[in-house]
């Protein structure tokens, strides 16, 4: 049942899931508990293990890829999903049940006052340091960090979060440009076409089940390739931006 | 290697990385797949351009005689023909995704519309 329409803007809360059969049904409930006026949409993305039978079970609208396609990916097609369906804002939270959706609440309230086009839950903005983070994910956070500092003139202290409001206004600039992971990159491309990204407080609860979706090959690959796509980015968002001027 | 040689190298390494980042740009190629070829035409690039590089390399790549113009152009074309391999596997693969979406979408939206439970499509 749409129950959005009670709340001045339809918003809709999509997760993206590669084989979280252990948390996803735990997190679809507390979706519907802490957002009931938010409609929820899960991207099973080419999952193996048995998440579509624990999706079909909870009842959840379900947008599934019948192959793995990446999780910047499964984040564009709920940006599409979002348009299409006319949909003010889109929440994205990880499967893994890091985020709660609790939090989801003051962070729309923040989204709210207009100040930002796309709004990312952070969990370093206050500190703004990377203390009790693994030496390598902290380098990796630092760099990315200072990447986009140096990009956009604004620094982003938590590029890497999976809970992201992202308003309408920049859907038709995300479902337009290739993404890796949804991260430094993406925020690099839609602050250099103009629009505001802003970081408010989050924290996160630890991983339980699953893993990490990156592998130790990836470690290497990972930096490279998204740094590549964020000079990438500030060539084709000034191209944008040329064209449409 | 004489100085032209290594002008010449340079010239078509600076090529190659225009134009594949151009690709990528446009989304024909992979980023996972450019980043290759641009780690690999830079290493190539920093040991034409530095010459204790190049000797080290000649060296410990036991290089007992010169090696003739004609298969650097093999190598050159080999180089291109790889991209355009690869240009086609990230062709194809971008339609695959585009399809994955659409399908995707498109089912989620039947099953709303006919009430149907969710995950129905797999």
């Amino acid at each position: 049942m749409d129950t959005s329409t009670a709340s001045p803007h339809r918003t809709l809360v999509a997760i993206p899931a590669y084989n979280e059969a252990a948390t996803i049904r735990n997190v679809v409930e507390r979706v519907r508990l802490n957002l009931p006026d938010c409609d929820l949409v899960v991207v099973n993305d080419g999952s193996t293990d048995a998440t579509a039978d624990v999706l079909a079970e909870s009842g959840a609208t379900v947008v599934a890829h019948l192959c793995n396609l990446g999780y910047g990916r499964a984040i564009q097609t709920a940006v599409l999903y979002a348009e299409r369906a006319g949909y003010d804002r889109l929440v994205t939270l990880d499967a893994d049940g890091q985020h709660d959706p609790a939090q989801v609440r003051p962070l729309l309230a923040e989204f709210d006052s207009g100040r930002w086009d796309l709004l990312i839950g952070s969990r370093y903005v206050v500190s703004r340091s990377y203390a009790g983070v693994p030496l390598g994910r902290r380098v990796g956070m630092q760099v990315f960090s200072s990447l986009v500092g140096v990009m956009t003139g604004r620094r982003v202290y938590d590029t890497t979060s999976g809970l992201k409001i992202i308003g309408r206004q920049t859907f038709a600039a995300l479902r337009n440009w290739q993404f890796i992971d949804f991260h430094a990159e993406a925020l690099v491309y839609v602050m250099r076409l103009g629009f505001r990204v802003g970081e408010s407080p989050i924290t996160v609860e630890e991983r339980r089940h699953g893993t990490t979706m990156y592998s130790a090959l990836s470690h290497i690959k990972y930096p490279l390739k998204t740094a590549l796509m964020v000079v990438l980015g500030v060539v084709e968002a000034s191209l944008t931006r040329r064209r449409t001027q | 290697m004489t100085a032209a040689g290594i002008v010449a190298g340079l010239v078509i390494g600076l090529g190659l990385l225009l134009w594949v980042t151009a690709l990528i740009r446009q989304d024909r190629l992979y980023a996972g797949y450019g980043v290759i070829f641009i780690v690999g035409t830079l290493a190539a690039m920093s040991v034409l351009a530095i010459p204790p590089l190049l000797q080290f390399a000649t060296e410990a790549s036991v290089a007992l005689m010169p090696v003739s113009s004609l298969s650097l152009v093999a190598i050159v074309l080999l180089t291109f023909l790889v991209v355009y391999v690869f240009i086609q596997i990230s062709v194809l693969s971008n339609r695959v995704m585009k399809l994955t979406q659409e399908l995707a979408i498109r089912g989620a939206e039947r099953d709303r519309a006919n009430g149907k439970p969710a995950g129905s499509v797999r």
